[in-house]
C-alpha cells in the first residue's frame, strides 16, 4: 500500500523508447500521489468562483478538481490525463434541461390539477409512465456518465469510450428495476452484478475491450443480511427503548428515545449497507479486465468504514468547509485500492475508434447519478 | 535544446525528443534523426504532470509533448499560456474576475428579485384566473358548502374590501391551521383554522391578510418567480443557485408578509373592527406552537406566516381605546361560518353533529 504523500513512488527516469509495460512489477499498478496542500487552492478557488456565479462554474470546478486529481493518478510508468472541459459539460447539461425542464413542468402541473380534480386514473397512469421514464433515463444517465468519464481519460495519448449509445443498456436496466421491485427486491444483487457486467462490456481503452463478468455469488448472504436488518432491529429496538426508556407519549424523552432509536437504526442499515457494497465493489471491479489487463479491487467494509467516518468527521470539524475535499478523499481511496496485473504492449496500444461522447454528462448531472 | 517525451495519439509508445525553437513553431528532433515542425499556434497548454509541462496539439487527438524543466528561453517563449481557472478569467485574472462575477450575480439576483414585482401587474387576469381555476379546481371535492357559509364569508370580505370583492372565499375540508391566497383570486381557509378561531374578528384579521396578498398580487408575483426566475436560476446553479433563491425567496415572502400585514391593519380600521382580535389570534398560535414544538408546527398557520413579537405588536398598537368598534359578523353569520364544515349535508357523516360556537362568541 501506498501512503497519501507517494512517498514509496519509484524513482522517475523512463527509457528511451518502451515497447510494453508490466504494471504489476513495481508492486501496485495504481499510485495516487496528490496532496491535500496541493488540492487546497483548487478546491478554494472552485468554492469561491462557484458562489459569485451562483453554482454556474461547477461544470469547471469539476473539470479542474479531475484534471489535478487525474494528473496525480499513476498507472505503471505515466499518470492518468483528464481532457474533459467545463464548457462541454455545462453545455451537455443545457442540452438535457432543454428536454426534461418542459417535459418536467407539464408533469408537475398537469398532475397537480388532474389529482384536484379527482382524475384518479389519468393521474395515476401519468405518474406510473413518469417514473417509467425516469427510471430508462438513469439507466441511460448512469451508461453515458461512464462513456464520457472513459472518453475523456487518456493514458499514453490513448483513450477510451463505447461504440454503443447506451439505448438498450437502460432497457435492461428498467426492466431489471423493475424486476427487483416485484421480486421485492431479493434479486438485487443479481441484477446489479448483471448491470455492472452489462454496462462494462460495452466500454473499450484504445483497441481493447472491458470484460465483466461478475456474479452474485458471494453478495447474497450480505444482501439478506441487509434486507433482514430492518426486520429484526426495528422491533428489537424499539422493544428495547420501551422497556428501558421512560412511560409517556410525547414527553420530552419519549422523543428522545425515539430520536436515539432512528440513529441507532440508521447507523446499523449503514454499516450492513456498506459490508454489501465493500464486497459487490470487490467482486464487480475483480471480475473485470481490460484486454490484457485484471483488476483487483481491495476495499474492505472496515476501508469504507474509515473512508466515511473520516469524511463525516472533516466536515463536521470544519463545519461544511470539507465537503470541497470529499472528491479528493474519494477518488484517493478509488485508486489506493484498485488493482492490476498483465501486460501492455504499448506499440499494440492504439488509439481508440470509439466514437467521442458529446453529451458530456449533462443526464448525470441533471439526475445527480454517478458513473461506476 | 529542451528535453521532452512525446505521445502521438496513435499508438502508446513513448518517444523522447529534445525540443528546439525553428522559425514559427517548436522543432522536435527524434531519437531515429527524424525532425518533425510543429506551428505554436496549433499547441495548447494540457496539463502539468510529473514536472513536466504538458502541451497538446490542435486537431491531434492524444499528441501530448511534455517539457522537462529546464525549458530555453526561446522555446519557452513560443508555448501558449497556462490554463488554470477557465480562458478568459486567466486573462483578467482571478481576484477581478471574482470581483466581476460577484457584480454580475448580484445583478441577476436584484433583477430576480424585482422583476416579478415589476412583471406582475401586467400579466393578463383572464391568464391568473384560468391557471387558479386549473391548479384549484373542486380541491377534490373538499369544499365545505354548508348553508349560508359563503354568504357570510363573502360579506365579510365586502366590509373588509369595499368596491372590490372579486373573491373566491372557500373553507376546506381539511385539518390544517392555515390559510392562503392562490393564483386566480382565490382564498382558501382550512379547516382547523376556523376551530382555533374564538370570535369572527380573529377570522377578519387572516383574511384581511389574505385579500390583501390578493390585490397586491403577491400571489402573482410569487408565481413569476417561482416559475420563471427561481426555476432558471435553480436549474442552471445547481445547489448553489437554489440557496440563493431559497434566502431570496425568503426575504422577498418576508416584505410581502409585513405589506399584507399594514394592509390588514388599515383594511380593518376602515370596516371599524377590533384589531385585538387579531392579536390574540396570533398569541393563541404562537403559545400552541410551544407546546407542539417547531415539528409539530411546521405544517401549521405559522410555518407560512412566521410569526414575530413586531407583528403581534403592530396590530395591537392599532387598537384605539376611545373608539366603539362593531363585531366583524353578526352571531348567525359567525355560526354559520363556524360550522360550514358541520352543516354541509355531504360532510356530515365524516364530521359528526354542529358544534357549539366558544364562549366568546356568545
Amino acid at each position: 500500500m501506498i501512503d497519501d504523500n507517494g512517498a514509496s513512488a519509484p524513482e522517475h527516469s523512463p527509457p528511451s523508447s518502451y515497447d510494453g509495460v508490466s504494471p504489476s512489477d513495481g508492486g501496485t499498478a495504481f499510485r495516487f500521489t496528490g496532496t491535500w496542500t496541493e488540492y487546497l487552492p483548487i478546491a478554494l478557488t472552485n468554492l469561491a468562483l462557484t458562489i459569485v456565479t451562483l453554482g454556474i462554474y461547477r461544470f469547471w470546478a469539476t473539470a479542474r478538481t479531475r484534471r489535478y486529481l487525474w494528473s496525480r493518478t499513476h498507472f505503471a510508468d505515466d499518470t492518468l490525463e483528464w481532457t474533459g472541459t467545463g464548457l462541454e459539460m455545462f453545455i451537455g447539461f443545457l442540452i438535457v434541461m432543454a428536454f426534461l425542464i418542459p417535459f418536467l413542468l407539464f408533469f408537475q402541473f398537469g398532475f397537480q390539477a388532474l389529482l384536484l380534480r379527482g382524475h384518479w386514473a389519468l393521474a395515476i397512469g401519468g405518474l406510473v409512465a413518469f417514473y417509467v421514464g425516469l427510471f430508462y433515463l438513469i439507466g441511460l444517465a448512469t451508461f453515458r456518465a461512464l462513456r464520457y468519464r472513459l472518453s475523456r481519460t487518456y493514458w499514453h495519448g490513448i483513450r477510451g469510450g463505447s461504440d454503443d449509445a447506451g439505448w438498450g443498456y437502460a432497457a435492461s436496466a428498467l426492466g431489471k428495476t423493475l424486476l427487483s421491485v416485484l421480486t421485492l427486491g431479493l434479486l438485487v444483487p443479481w441484477t446489479m452484478t448483471r448491470l455492472w457486467n452489462e454496462r462494462w462490456s460495452k466500454m473499450s481503452f484504445g483497441p481493447h475491450p472491458f470484460r465483466a463478468a461478475a456474479t452474485q455469488r458471494g453478495l447474497i448472504g450480505r444482501w439478506l443480511l441487509l434486507y433482514l436488518t430492518p426486520v429484526i432491529a426495528i422491533p428489537l429496538v424499539a422493544g428495547l427503548a420501551f422497556a428501558v426508556g421512560p412511560r409517556g407519549g410525547m414527553s420530552e424523552g419519549g422523543i428522545l428515545v425515539a430520536f436515539a432509536v432512528v440513529l441507532v437504526l440508521y447507523l446499523l442499515i449503514l454499516l450492513v449497507s456498506l459490508a454489501y457494497y465493500a464486497k459487490f465493489y470487490r467482486r464487480a471491479i475483480g471480475a473485470t479486465a481490460l484486454g490484457p489487463l485484471d483488476l483487483a479491487f481491495t476495499a474492505r467494509s472496515s476501508d469504507w468504514l474509515r473512508l466515511i467516518g473520516g469524511t463525516i468527521a472533516l466536515i463536521v470539524l470544519t463545519l461544511g468547509i470539507g465537503l470541497i475535499f470529499v472528491p479528493y478523499r474519494n477518488w484517493s481511496f478509488f485508486i489506493r485500492h484498485l488493482e492490476a496485473t498483465g501486460d501492455i504492449d504499448l506499440d499494440m496500444l492504439t488509439q481508440s475508434t470509439a466514437r467521442g461522447a458529446t453529451d458530456a454528462e449533462g443526464l448525470a448531472s441533471a439526475f445527480d447519478v454517478g458513473a461506476i | 535544446m529542451a528535453n521532452a517525451w512525446l505521445y502521438d495519439g496513435r499508438s502508446g509508445t513513448r518517444h523522447d525528443v529534445a525540443v528546439a525553437a525553428g522559425a514559427d513553431g517548436l522543432l522536435l528532433h527524434f531519437a531515429d534523426g527524424r525532425v518533425e515542425e510543429v506551428a505554436a499556434a496549433s499547441l495548447f497548454h494540457a496539463t502539468d504532470r510529473d514536472g513536466a509541462l504538458v502541451y497538446g496539439r490542435s486537431g491531434r487527438e492524444g499528441w501530448r509533448l511534455g517539457l522537462l524543466p529546464p525549458v530555453p528561453a526561446d522555446v519557452a517563449a513560443m508555448l501558449p499560456a497556462e490554463r488554470r481557472y477557465g480562458s478568459w478569467i486567466d486573462r483578467v485574472g482571478l481576484v477581478p474576475a471574482l470581483a466581476a462575477l460577484l457584480l454580475a450575480s448580484g445583478a441577476v439576483l436584484g433583477a430576480g428579485y424585482l422583476l416579478p414585482g415589476a412583471l406582475a401587474p401586467h400579466i393578463p387576469a383572464s391568464w391568473e384566473k384560468r391557471y387558479g381555476d386549473a391548479i384549484v379546481g373542486d380541491f377534490g371535492g373538499k369544499f365545505c358548502r354548508g348553508p349560508g357559509g359563503a354568504e357570510a364569508l363573502q360579506k365579510l370580505a365586502r366590509r373588509l374590501s369595499p368596491g372590490y370583492a372579486d373573491f373566491d372565499i372557500r373553507v376546506v375540508d381539511v385539518p390544517m391551521v392555515n390559510a392562503a391566497a392562490l393564483p386566480g383570486n382565490h382564498i382558501v381557509i382550512f379547516r382547523e383554522l376556523i376551530a382555533e378561531a374564538d370570535t369572527p374578528d380573529e377570522l377578519a384579521g387572516v383574511l384581511a391578510h389574505e385579500i390583501a396578498h390578493v390585490r397586491r398580487r403577491h400571489v402573482t408575483e410569487g408565481m413569476i418567480r417561482e416559475l420563471g426566475v427561481g426555476l432558471v436560476i435553480t436549474a442552471l446553479g445547481g445547489t448553489t443557485g437554489g440557496n440563493a433563491d431559497m434566502i431570496l425567496g425568503s426575504r422577498y415572502g418576508r416584505a410581502a408578509e409585513a405589506e399584507a400585514d399594514a394592509d390588514a391593519i388599515a383594511a380593518l380600521r376602515a370596516a371599524n373592527i377590533s384589531p385585538l382580535g387579531t392579536a390574540r389570534f396570533f398569541t393563541r398560535m404562537g403559545a400552541t406552537e410551544r407546546k407542539l414544538g417547531r415539528l409539530g408546527a411546521a405544517f401549521s398557520y405559522l410555518s407560512t406566516h412566521p410569526l414575530s413579537d413586531a407583528r403581534r405588536a403592530k396590530f395591537r398598537a392599532s387598537f384605539d381605546p376611545n373608539r366603539r368598534y362593531t363585531p366583524a359578523l353578526g352571531r348567525d353569520e359567525w355560526e354559520a361560518i363556524f360550522n360550514i364544515c358541520f352543516n354541509d349535508p355531504a360532510k356530515r357523516a365524516a364530521r359528526g353533529q354542529p358544534r357549539a360556537l366558544p364562549p366568546a362568541a356568545r
